[in-house]
């Protein structure tokens, strides 16, 4: 809860501030950063890396937390502050970070394999792309947290996590729990150059 | 009476059980590709494009590209209404409020009043699953989702408190492929429903590719045309009654094939168009097609352009605009989003020829496509009252009115 006051807090202060394109990357500096971490790669569990993530897609998750649509307690909080030119002049400053550097500890050759051979039977690059950058409103995936990328499955894979349509809901029916563990330790490591074991 | 996102989600965990039903055990199956994915070549090109929704922010007021667009002489292009997320369907109330539809990013129905020259938007309703379809029907507002019809009563005299909807007909398949919407109500007093393609390309059972008209309790329905992949947008003509609608083609055949059309129904009932079988009236499907002749099918009466995006389209029977444009149709195009190159995102206008087929197709409203991205994105066209042109533009949140002066 002290995160939650922090970035309410953080929030007020940023949904006062007057709207200047230009300024949004030190807002998010301000803002973001205290969880998403600097140049947005998260380093706090289950907190999403923003780093390189598409505007479009960012702007669609800010716009789903501030309409109710996704849930989570600080997001949702954090959302419901921001104007029109705040989600765009945010989502513009997540577009402009550098993309995130491949984790640090090496892919586990079994897990990984075991993701690959699922990541291809779900179809994951048909929208993520080849090399899961994603684009538009499709999420990047390469470099993302694994226990945040696992969070996601899970909540798609129960129809928790809807967005605006039930496509990763249908992409992940029949698999099971350890699949996706394995299919987030892939994704987490696949797409980074030199990360395949 | 669960909300349409309940039963959504409810749709959804029925989807997921069954599928890990069909699959549990079978983990080195294949699963299925996204449903506009398939037939997608594996070339780094093609594998790039996907559906791109509306943005999730309407475009401010002074931002609109109204400067970008073109229009013959004499026309002029204005903002009508802008703040409307996803603005999709068009239609006019007896009073003069105009309903607003929209898909899946906004999933509301809205009411646009004008109030001495300013225009009021308010939502009527909310959390609705794809509420594409709309018609307005003696003082009653009629709202097509993928799985159903409802209808909200009074609805102009109770904008700010609409009354609880009304079910009509809650048998439509309900699937999310090419379900969502368009309604209109006949001159024979039926309401017209497409039931699109559940898919890209597939020999879909008798339920699916074609347009049915009902009663307007629900009853009655009966096959208006079959073999018709999506129709998104029709009319009827003025002169004699019959329907007209545009239809979109599939994806992936090519950049440049086949073809989007505008079709005429002729013998309703009556008339295949084509679908899956064959495409544009001559060009038979690389799968689907074997062994069958597209002259067996109704030829379209206008192609409309590779993956345009064809929409909305009306006659144009106001006062307005020159002479020359009475009987005309105004087509809405959207833009393809699986070409390499963009281009549409307009209205056009096609002229019949008087002897059941189209003379001409002209640009209208052009100017919105540069460096190969869209400035805004027309999905439907209403002829108002005093014979203005509405055009909704889902891209940017916003309605634009066409005007005509000497």
């Amino acid at each position: 809860m002290k995160r939650l006051g922090i970035a309410l807090l953080l929030c007020a202060a940023a949904g006062s501030a007057a709207a200047q394109v230009g300024s949004y990357a030190e807002r998010f500096a301000s803002v973001c950063a205290a969880c998403h971490g600097a140049q947005g790669v998260s380093t706090q569990a289950l907190t999403p890396t923003l780093a390189g993530q598409p505007s479009f897609y960012a702007i669609t998750q800010l716009f789903l937390f501030r309409d109710g649509r996704r849930d989570n307690v600080v997001m949702s909080a954090v959302a419901k502050g921001m104007s029109d030119d705040d989600l765009r002049g945010f989502s513009e400053a997540i577009a402009a970070l550098p993309a995130p550097p491949p984790p640090a500890a090496p892919a586990d050759p079994q897990r990984f394999e075991r993701g690959a051979a699922l990541a291809q039977r779900l179809h994951c690059t048909a929208c993520h792309g080849a090399d899961l950058a994603g684009g538009k409103q499709v999420p990047r995936l390469a470099g993302q947290r694994e226990d945040y990328l696992l969070h996601a499955l899970q909540g798609f894979r129960a129809a928790k996590r809807v967005g605006y349509g039930p496509a990763m809901t249908e992409a992940l029916a029949g698999t099971t729990p350890e699949q996706l563990e394995d299919l987030a330790h892939h994704l987490a490591h696949a797409g980074a150059a030199g990360a395949r074991p | 009476m669960p909300t349409s996102l309940s039963l959504l989600r409810r749709r959804v965990w029925a989807a997921a059980t069954l599928a890990a039903f069909a699959v549990g055990g079978f983990a080195q199956q294949a699963a299925e590709e996204p449903f506009w994915a398939k037939g997608r070549p594996k070339t780094d090109t093609a594998m790039k494009m996907a559906p791109v929704p509306a943005f999730p922010i309407p475009t401010a007021a002074d931002k609109l590209p109204i400067a970008k667009m073109k229009l013959p002489p004499g026309f002029k292009a204005e903002v009508w209404a802008s703040g409307i997320l996803d603005a999709r369907g068009l239609r006019e109330g007896d009073k003069g409020t105009v309903f607003v539809s929209s898909l899946f990013v906004a999933g509301k129905i809205y009411a646009v009043v004008d109030k001495g020259g300013k225009r009021e938007v308010k939502t009527i309703a909310e959390k609705l699953f794809l509420p594409n379809g709309i018609e307005f029907s003696k003082g009653s507002l009629y709202v097509a989702t993928p799985k159903d019809i409802t209808r909200y009563d009074n609805i102009e005299a109770s904008l700010d408190s609409p009354p609880k909807p009304v079910m009509v007909y809650d048998k439509l398949p309900g699937e999310v492929p090419h379900g969502w919407k368009f309604i209109k109500l006949g001159p024979d007093g039926k309401l017209y429903v497409p039931i699109g393609a559940p898919c890209n390309i597939c020999d879909p059972s008798a339920d699916f590719a074609k347009i049915v008209k009902m009663n307007l309790d629900g009853s009655g329905v009966e096959t208006v045309a079959v073999g018709v992949r999506n129709t998104v947008g029709f009319d009827f003509d003025p002169k004699d009654g019959s329907l007209w609608f545009t239809n979109n083609g599939r994806d992936w055949l090519s950049e440049d094939l086949p073809n989007d059309s505008l079709n005429h129904v002729t013998q309703p009932g009556k008339q295949h168009f084509g679908f899956p079988y064959c495409h544009q009236g001559d060009f038979a499907d690389p799968e689907f097609g074997w062994g069958k002749n597209c002259n067996d099918y109704a030829k379209p009466a206008l192609l409309t352009g590779p993956h345009a995006g064809t929409l909305g389209m009306r006659f144009y029977n106001g006062k307005m605009f020159p002479s020359q444009y009475q009987g005309a149709i105004f087509i809405a195009r959207h833009g393809p989003w699986n070409r390499s190159q963009k281009y549409a995102a307009d209205i056009v206008v096609a002229w019949p020829d008087g002897k059941g087929g189209i003379a001409k197709m002209e640009p209208f409203l052009t100017g919105l496509v540069e460096n190969n991205e869209y400035l805004g994105r027309p999905v439907d066209v209403l002829v108002m009252k005093d014979g203005s042109l509405l055009v909704s533009d889902d891209h940017n949140g916003a309605i634009y009115r066409i005007s005509y002066a000497k």
